[in-house]
């Protein structure tokens, strides 16, 4: 017993170090985000590089609403995002639902999308631009093959989000619509849909980030009529700091307010994998 | 609704796969019959790539990367992961900062990573500031640029492994720590032989997601240092695509990424059943 005190005193030490670490290496680069989005582009490039503010200034939002390749890259993520989590709900929430009323729906649907996630992007991407090519909707103003591709890639996150609401349904009050004459598509939609629309809604928002944010397939799918993960790409690697900052927050605000209001329902779709 | 006809079931299930079988697996498989086509049935392709340096060392660097990267979040991760469960409980600070380098998009992540650690950034203005020289953290062909990928890789994604973590953990049945307690274990022997072994299943399944996953990697390797700096398989497809204009040598690349990440899934699925595991949790 009279160890411990001497095992419990450095790990608390350890604890209170590492906590520190963790703060920090979240704290200090989004600050300096902020601090690069709001100060002039000569401060950001100076050597050494300024910790502090000598100087703010809006320019770089300012010229989000004027520059109007900025203004309709994010009008594109918007409608790509919207569409593509519209499609993935629907389509995970069926899938979703036969899995968790039929073995055989069950055992097919988690091989399925097991298989799925061993697919590298860059396999699919460059023959989905040939294909996209012919159907002409490569590089689509309006976003659309990004779209279609963004709801596939979601499909499995959409499903695992919405399954187990499927499960809490119990199977007696499906019995008793029945036996009261309910088709199967009433029973599906005033009981069912109806019960875990809770879950629905957390998967919609879900894969609308997921489309957010996926860089990816849209740096191979929108080359010209660019949505916003490939314009910071672009503005990063050619080094427009202050603009590029400002990008990042605005891209920043809805993923981490959304991943933080969801953290609860969040596992299911951390097991359908990221996007890349 | 077990008397729904069978119609409904087999649309149900078959709609949503079919959609993305469509999307995402037809173009693959077109894309493998591209890559043995060289005006004719070939391997030409093959041949081109396994006659490039570049291929051999995008490859070497796929398999190092990874490694590298798992293993720096499976470290990190089960840190967080006791930090967070541990009592007294975490501040929500913490627990913010925590995940938030998954919360913030990937490609945000990189630009910040390509700012900090560029020539003039903050990394090395940190180190200037205390008087030791710049260091070429990105610059092209050096192990230093190796690693700051594997850094940045797991520190977008290591709150994914913690959150896995927590999940394992939280199935320890607290009589169990509370036995160990009263045989006088202390918190290295407790951590060492309760916590480890019951955490064990969930150690394995978040290795192979993410080990699965980390061998597909693109962006980080791309935005950081170029196609060229630290190649791996998807960024030398991508530049073959992009740049040379090769689809079809490109897609010779990206069908041996395909094979390699199909082999270690599948190995990883068998691992997983041997650690009692049937299928991913869900």
């Amino acid at each position: 017993m009279t160890s411990r005190g001497d095992t419990e005193r450095p790990l608390a030490v350890f604890r209170s170090t590492f906590s520190l670490f963790v703060v920090l290496s979240a704290v200090i680069p989004l600050y300096l985000v902020v601090k690069q989005a709001l100060t002039p582009e000569r401060e950001s490039l100076a050597w050494p590089p300024s910790w502090f503010p000598a100087k703010l200034t809006a320019i770089h939002f300012a010229s989000v609403f004027k520059v109007s390749e900025l203004l309709s890259a994010i009008v594109l993520s918007v409608v790509v995002a919207v569409i593509s989590a519209a499609l993935a709900t629907a389509l995970g929430g069926m899938l979703a639902y036969s899995m968790a009323r039929r073995e055989s729906s069950r055992a097919t649907g988690m091989r399925a999308l097991g298989g799925l996630r061993l697919l590298p992007m860059i396999a699919t991407a460059i023959p989905l631009a040939v294909v996209l090519t012919r159907l002409g909707l490569y590089d689509s103003p309006t976003g659309i093959g990004l779209a279609i591709i963004h709801a596939a890639v979601a499909i499995p996150a959409a499903a695992l989000t919405t399954y187990s609401a499927f499960v809490a349904v119990p199977v007696e009050l499906e019995e008793a619509a029945w036996l009261d004459g309910a088709t199967p598509m009433r029973i599906f939609v005033s009981i069912d849909l109806a019960l875990a629309r809770g879950a629905l809604a957390a998967a919609f928002i879900l894969c609308f980030i997921m489309s957010w944010d996926e860089f990816g397939f849209s740096l191979l799918i929108q080359v010209t009529n660019r949505t916003l993960p490939p314009l910071l790409y672009y503005y990063t690697v050619f080094g427009n700091v202050g603009p590029a900052s400002a990008l990042a927050l605005i891209m920043i605000i809805p993923a981490v307010a959304v991943t933080l209001a969801l953290r609860p329902m969040l596992r299911g779709s951390l097991l359908a994998g990221s996007f890349r | 609704m077990k008397r729904a006809p069978l119609s409904l079931w087999l649309t149900f299930t078959g709609v949503p796969l079919a959609f993305a079988f469509a999307v995402l697996v037809l173009p693959a498989l077109q894309g493998v019959r591209t890559s043995f086509d060289s005006c004719g049935p070939s391997l030409d392709n093959y041949s081109t790539i396994l006659h490039d340096r570049m291929f051999w060392e995008a490859l070497a660097n796929n398999l190092i990367v990874p490694l590298g990267s798992l293993a720096l979040e499976l470290i990190a991760g089960l840190g967080l992961a006791l930090l967070l469960t541990s009592k007294p409980h975490a501040s929500p600070l913490l627990e913010a900062s925590a995940i938030l380098p998954f919360a913030m998009p990937e490609i945000v992540c990189l630009a910040i990573a390509r700012f900090g650690l560029g020539p003039r950034g903050y990394v090395n203005a940190a180190l200037a500031g205390v008087g030791v020289n710049p260091l070429p953290w990105l610059a092209p062909g050096r192990a230093l640029s190796l690693l700051s990928v594997m850094v940045v890789d797991a520190w977008h994604v290591t709150p994914v492994v913690m959150l896995m973590l927590i999940a394992g953990l939280q199935t320890i049945p607290d009589e169990l720590y509370e036995a160990a307690r009263l045989d006088g274990a202390g918190p290295i022997k407790t951590f060492r032989y309760v916590t480890l072994p019951m955490l064990a299943p969930a150690i394995v399944a978040a290795v192979v997601l993410r080990g699965v996953d980390a061998l597909r990697i693109f962006s980080t390797a791309l935005v950081l240092t170029g196609a060229e700096g630290v190649p791996v398989l998807s960024t030398y497809a991508y530049e073959l695509w992009s740049d040379a204009r090769e689809p079809a040598v490109a897609m010779a690349a990206s069908v041996i990424l395909a094979a390699l990440v199909t082999v270690v899934g599948f190995a990883g699925m068998g691992l997983l059943r041997v650690v009692g595991l049937k299928e991913l949790p869900a």
